[in-house]
């Protein structure tokens, strides 16, 4: 809580009660006749035809799907076909006022809004824009394929390529938008404002919270909308989008070139279904969903239904919003509702609901009424009716055909999705043009003339310089996020407790004075929002850097690490980067929900970078090449390490600016008997272990601290064991599945003829973890180890062991499942 | 409700029991105290008899498992009487005892954080060899799976190879290909220079044992389980070795005047009443009479005291077809010649018979043994610990003694050998033990007068 604000008894007390904005309910009123007066005859038949192309190609899909065949040609589609048949008005009144630089980002369900985005984009770029976009995207790949034999117009022209171009990305082609690696439920094309689609119901909430944090914060035009629909309200990260991008910091302590809430539409496609349960009267509580916004802040989010069966009346809708945004009055929140008449999926009978009611909006089916009106209007007559449906027809089906020709549209050899899945960029700064934002000067920073008295390097004359004395971890985390505000103007970091406290390892202490809100501030106890709102800023173009305090609260931001992260990167086939460290603080001595090191959970999820520092050297050097990297990087620290000053390296830890590249471990301690390999904090007990096998029983040890665990360099690991024979893993993970147990699986296979026993693991106990007067028997020691080797690799004589170490305990444990 | 027929628990220190025999099969009607089985520890032959009259329902181990004790080995009841609740869990698989008893001993260490180290195993038992040592071992041409492994569970590892290599003797480049062929073996030493081994001194077929490059194949060797009283001689002898310090020292006696007392009994004792009275016997009580005076000998060292024993309980080891047993002739020191020799007699043929009951075998403050009859003149015995001396008895042989004009004559004279453990006793008392024994003995009528 900043001290600028002061939480007051007295009002906190006072008796008053809360009241809430009206919610206007389907409040747009105008006729045809009176909405031709600002829009002209071309407007109103565009959007006509916007709409009937969305039918035919979403029809055509249904027909793929229903049917093996489009227009008598066969073709079996294997993928995901989630269609929005009858939501095209939604789609259509939404883009209608959309300029390339509003972004929108979508569900499984967001063909249509990626035609009519694409559409709109069509209309309002000049020929220039639109070739220069359709030559240089992809090398022009999908351009070659549809200029071939063209004669029509640029914009023809660049409507075939965005039907070919999304089409051949729902085919999984390697000319698609996204190479086919997106494919029908993730489809998008940047060029013309059209962003990620996401396959997570809700998905797109936190994460278009942060391409609109993006806009905020560098002063970017436009603004951003996340289409989701309704059966995602009843999702928590959807829910953390809202209050987020709704924070009243915004409004009260941010600058003024940066105040007011995030320009941000969260727009719900209201179809009344999530699947097969019916959100309106079953599976949620608010009734009207419009209502919700009520709870989450004074305007209410400016929220009400609208008629997404009326085109004009979301144009007018999507009008009023923006305005109230270049206000500063986001974010908004829109009940658009609609109805779809296509199942969930293919697959979907629609078992769930009674034809009549499906028979009900068929017969306000705006495919059907709005040309009828624009027809009783004298805007349209019969003639152009059928014209535009056979010219859609025609447009469609020579898509279809271009896009499942093997010969034409081949795809992507999966070799190469290896090498889409990190972008592995150097780049100092995502923005060269602009100075980046700070409060005072570097060198007038206190922590930073703090920091230039301590002793860099932790041992003079071999002994430790006292702690107080001391450049520790938790500076070198500063010095290097310090350094990077000054370098790259795009950099925002938040989480909690980031700002005034410093956060909760001081490792922020000194950032509050110096970096202004919109680049450091606190975030909402919102894991989910945090990581989201960081991979949409990040694909934005621009670098995030976040926190979660205990890796304890990783499961709370699961889909963001785990499905956003990690996958947007290759899912776009290397059109997006993702620019963001996520640092994950790995605690101890808080019990069970705050002592776990799931670096193993991460590490399993392709797309990732993983790496846990355990020197100050290492944490400086490391943190300097994830915020200089281009890629997702899950950036773990010990809790226990916080004051660790820096041991290995003699020169101390560098001032300037230097980089520890990812993937070789780091060599600790040398020998030629025994092969030591650690993650995290256990580096330290397995040097003391090292210390007393050479000490009592001469057995010289190679110590390695796996530093880098995606990627990791096993090399001069398997060098070392041909060397000794024989190799203990160990870190403070739980045994069951850790990196070590994969690590311990690779060198047997990797050093096999080389081995005098089988790589050993020593992990935490498969338990909880208990209270911290219990955590050294919870955690390896540095006895489990030497009582690791005595038992399982070499006999060391006149040892007496004190736990116990030996397979016959270790299959006892599996057999009980601890 | 069936009665359960328990393994009965015979003694203190027995764990298990193998049964030899079932006497009677699932089906017969059996009346109480009938033997229904033949079972053996590691010590001796029993039967168990059945607790109650009626069929005997069931048996839930067959002939040759290995039995923990106190469990259920079959039920008496009455006929068609459900015995699933008395079943022993376990009874599948009688063999799976070892690794029950392993087993317990891993929870019991988890409980107790108290591993055991571990201690090499023989070549035979042991779960393998890395593969550094495997590529070691090919590289100079030796079978590493032959070598006794000195890794975890006896697992053959690199160390164990470079002992082989470096007492292997050094090979030409062709003998060593040779080798690496196999079907050959090389000798000790060869014919090169500095010995080393050379294509020509390699011989046909597997090397001889003992040797680093020992390869008998499989049709060559037998495999025996160490178990029962096997593998007790083999923990108690390893363990006497490990936890004393054993000295041994060496006398002889003149066994003159055993021999003339020995005629005597044979020609006149039938007429009065003796027994057969053999060599043993005389040394045997001999050593008793003399124990008396010689306190320190007759006791039992216990780590942290040494108890003195009042009563002299002599063991006297008897070789039999199960291994090596000691009776012990308990208050040996009170018994006459006849009495002593008519109690021991008994005790060994029981022995021989591995009926032995475990009490005959327990208590002894002093032991014996004798390899005279094998042709043995001298030997090195190993102690019975905790007992802290043992007399090992040579065979007669020749000795030079010179008589009271100075000529040298022969006699016969046999030797014995005192093997003490000097945590508990000096050599010097013990000399002075061995020296009056060896009076005693060759003063044999003297010490029949005590």
């Amino acid at each position: 809580m900043p001290k600028s604000q002061i939480v007051d008894p007295a009002q906190v007390r006072k008796s008053t009660k809360v009241s809430t904005p009206d919610i206007p309910v389907c409040a747009y009123k105008k006729t045809l006749k009176q909405e031709r007066k600002q829009f002209s005859d071309n407007d109103l038949i565009g959007m006509y035809e916007d709409m009937a192309l969305i039918r035919e190609f979403e029809s055509m899909l249904d027909q793929v799907k229903k049917e093996g065949s489009y227009q008598d040609v066969a073709y079996n589609h294997r993928g995901p076909a989630h269609l929005s048949i009858g939501q095209e008005a939604t789609a259509v009144g939404q883009a209608f006022l959309l300029g390339v630089d509003d972004h929108i980002f979508g569900s499984h369900r967001s063909h249509g809004e990626i035609l009519a985005k694409g559409m709109s984009a069509i209309r309002k770029l000049d020929n220039d824009s639109l070739l220069h976009i359709m030559k240089t995207f992809d090398d022009g790949a999908a351009l070659k394929v549809v200029e071939k034999d063209h004669d029509g117009s640029i914009k023809d022209l660049a409507i075939d390529f965005l039907l070919y171009g999304a089409l051949a990305e729902i085919f999984a082609r390697r000319n698609g938008f996204n190479k086919g690696l997106g494919g029908s439920m993730h489809a998008f094309f940047t060029p013309f404002g059209i962003y990620p689609n996401n396959a997570l119901v809700g998905g797109s909430a936190d994460i278009a919270a942060g391409a609109a944090l993006f806009k905020k914060v560098n002063q970017k035009d436009g603004i951003v909308i996340a289409n989701i629909g309704d059966a995602s309200m009843g999702c928590g990260p959807v829910w953390e989008a809202l209050n987020f991008s709704g924070m009243t910091q915004y409004n009260n302590l941010w600058d003024d070139a940066h105040k007011g809430g995030l320009p941000i539409i969260f727009s719900i496609a209201n179809n009344f279904y999530g699947m097969g349960g019916q959100t309106h009267g079953e599976t949620m509580a608010w009734d009207i969903m419009a209502r919700i916004g009520a709870g989450v802040n004074a305007d209410a989010m400016h929220s009400e239904r609208i008629d997404g069966f009326n085109p004009l009346a979301v144009v007018d809708a999507i009008k009023r919003k923006k305005e109230l945004i270049e206000k500063g009055s986001g974010p908004i929140l829109l009940d658009v509702a609609t109805y779809r008449f296509s199942g969930h999926s293919p697959s979907d009978a629609s078992s769930y609901r009674e034809k009549e009611e499906v028979q009900m909006w068929q017969d306000v089916d705006p495919i059907k009424t709005y040309p009828e009106a624009l027809k009783a209007e004298g805007v349209l007559d019969d003639a152009g009716h059928e014209a535009i449906k056979e010219r859609m027809a025609k447009l469609i089906g020579r898509a279809y055909r271009l896009s499942i020709d093997m010969d034409i549209s081949p795809r992507i050899d999966a070799e190469e999705i290896g090498s889409l899945m990190f972008s592995n960029k150097k780049i100092k700064s995502y923005d060269e043009t602009r100075k980046p934002d700070v409060l005072i000067k570097k060198e007038d920073n206190p922590r930073v003339q703090q920091l230039a008295k301590k002793a860099r390097f932790g041992l003079k004359d071999g002994k430790p310089v006292s702690k107080n004395r001391v450049y520790q971890y938790r500076d070198a985390i500063f010095e290097a996020i310090n350094d990077k505000f000054y370098e790259d103007p795009t950099l925002v970091a938040y989480g909690e407790e980031n700002r005034d406290w410093g956060g909760a390892f001081a490792c922020y202490r000194g950032l509050t004075e110096a970096i202004p809100y919109h680049r450091l501030f606190n975030s909402p106890i919102s894991e989910a929002a945090i990581v989201g709102s960081a991979v949409g800023y990040a694909l934005e173009g621009g670098r995030a850097l976040v926190e979660l305090m205990y890796c304890d609260f990783m499961g709370r931001a699961g889909d963001e690490i785990f499905n956003q992260m990690a996958k947007w990167q290759s899912m776009s086939a290397g059109v997006l980067e993702m620019p963001m460290v996520l640092r994950v603080s790995v605690g101890a001595k808080y019990g069970a929900q705050h002592s776990q090191d799931w670096v193993a959970i991460v590490n399993h999820i392709p797309g990732l970078k993983v790496v846990f520092p355990v020197t100050p050297y290492d944490a400086k050097g490391m943190l300097n090449t994830a915020l200089s990297g281009s890629d997702p990087v899950v950036f773990f620290e010990s809790q226990a390490l916080y004051d660790q000053a820096e041991i290995f390296e003699e020169g101390g830890v560098p001032e300037g600016y230097y980089e520890v590249d990812f993937g070789k471990p780091a060599l600790r301690r040398s020998g030629d008997n025994l092969t030591i390999v650690t993650v995290g904090s256990t580096l330290y007990r397995a040097l003391d272990a090292a210390k007393e096998l050479e000490e009592k029983h001469g057995m010289s040890c190679d110590v390695f601290d796996a530093r880098s665990i995606n990627p990791l360099d096993y090399e001069p690991i398997i060098e070392s064991i041909k060397k000794t024979g024989r190799v203990v893993l160990a870190s403070d993970a739980c045994a069951r599945g850790s990196v070590m147990q994969m690590m311990a699986a690779n060198l047997s296979h990797y050093a096999f003829d080389y081995l005098d026993a089988p790589p050993v693991v020593v992990g935490a106990r498969n338990w909880i973890t208990p209270c911290a007067e219990m955590e050294d028997d919870f955690f390896p020691q540095s006895a489990w180890i030497i009582d690791a080797v005595h038992e399982n690799i070499v006999p060391l004589d006149g040892h007496v062991v004190t736990t116990n170490q030996r397979v016959a305990e270790q299959l006892r444990r599996n057999r009980l499942a601890i | 409700m069936a009665t359960p027929v328990l393994m009965p628990k015979q003694g203190n220190s027995v764990e298990s029991c193998i049964i030899v025999q079932w006497m009677k099969n699932a089906g017969d009607q059996v009346n109480e105290g009938d033997a229904i089985c033949e079972i053996e520890t590691d010590k001796s032959t029993f039967e168990v008899e059945a607790p109650t009259s009626g069929i005997l329902l069931e048996t839930f181990f067959a002939a040759d498992d290995d039995v923990p004790v106190m469990i259920n080995i079959a039920a008496i009841g009455e006929a068609g009487e459900d015995v699933s609740a008395l079943r022993p869990s376990e009874a599948a698989d009688a063999t799976a005892v070892e690794e029950k008893v392993e087993e317990q001993v891993a929870v019991q260490a988890a409980a107790q954080v108290a591993a055991p180290t571990p201690t090499a195993v023989p070549a035979g038992a042991q779960v393998g060899v890395s593969p550094r040592a495997r590529q070691l071992a090919a590289s100079h041409a030796i079978q590493a799976d032959q070598l006794a492994g000195s890794g975890p569970e006896g697992r053959v590892i690199e160390r164990d190879v470079q002992a082989a290599i470096a007492n292997s003797p050094t090979l030409s480049a062709a003998a060593k290909q040779a080798l690496q062929a196999g079907g050959v073996h090389a000798p000790q030493q060869g014919s090169g220079i500095g010995g080393m081994v050379l294509q020509d001194d390699l011989a046909e077929g597997a090397a001889s044992a003992g040797m680093a490059t020992a390869a008998p194949s499989a049709a060559n060797y037998q495999d025996i389980p160490v178990k029962g009283i096997r593998k007790v001689i083999a923990e108690r002898m390893h363990a006497s070795l490990q936890n004393s310090a054993q000295l041994t020292m060496s006398s002889s006696f003149c066994a003159e005047s055993l021999q003339n007392y020995r005629k005597m009994v044979k020609s006149q004792g039938e007429s009065l009443g003796l027994p057969n009275i053999t060599i043993n016997d005389m040394i045997v009580y001999a050593a008793a009479k003399t124990l008396k005076r010689h306190p320190q000998l007759n006791a039992h060292f216990i780590g942290s005291s040494i108890r003195q024993f009042s009563d002299v309980h002599v063991g006297v080891a008897v070789d039999t077809d199960r291994g090596l047993l000691v009776p012990v002739v308990k208050h040996a020191d009170k018994m006459s010649l006849s009495e002593l020799s008519s109690t021991f007699k008994p005790l060994a043929v029981s022995c021989i018979e591995g009926k032995a009951s475990p009490d005959d075998l327990q208590g002894g403050t002093f032991t014996i043994t004798n390899l005279g009859s094998l042709g043995i003149e001298t030997f090195t015995p190993v102690l019975n610990v905790p007992e802290v001396a043992i007399l090992g008895v040579g065979g007669l042989q020749l000795k030079p003694y010179q008589d009271s004009d100075g000529e040298v004559i022969f006699k016969q004279s046999i030797a014995l050998s005192l093997t003490i453990d000097h945590q508990a006793v000096d050599g010097a008392p013990a000399a002075r033990f061995l020296q009056d024994l060896v009076n005693t003995l060759e003063h044999f009528d003297l010490a029949l007068a005590e």
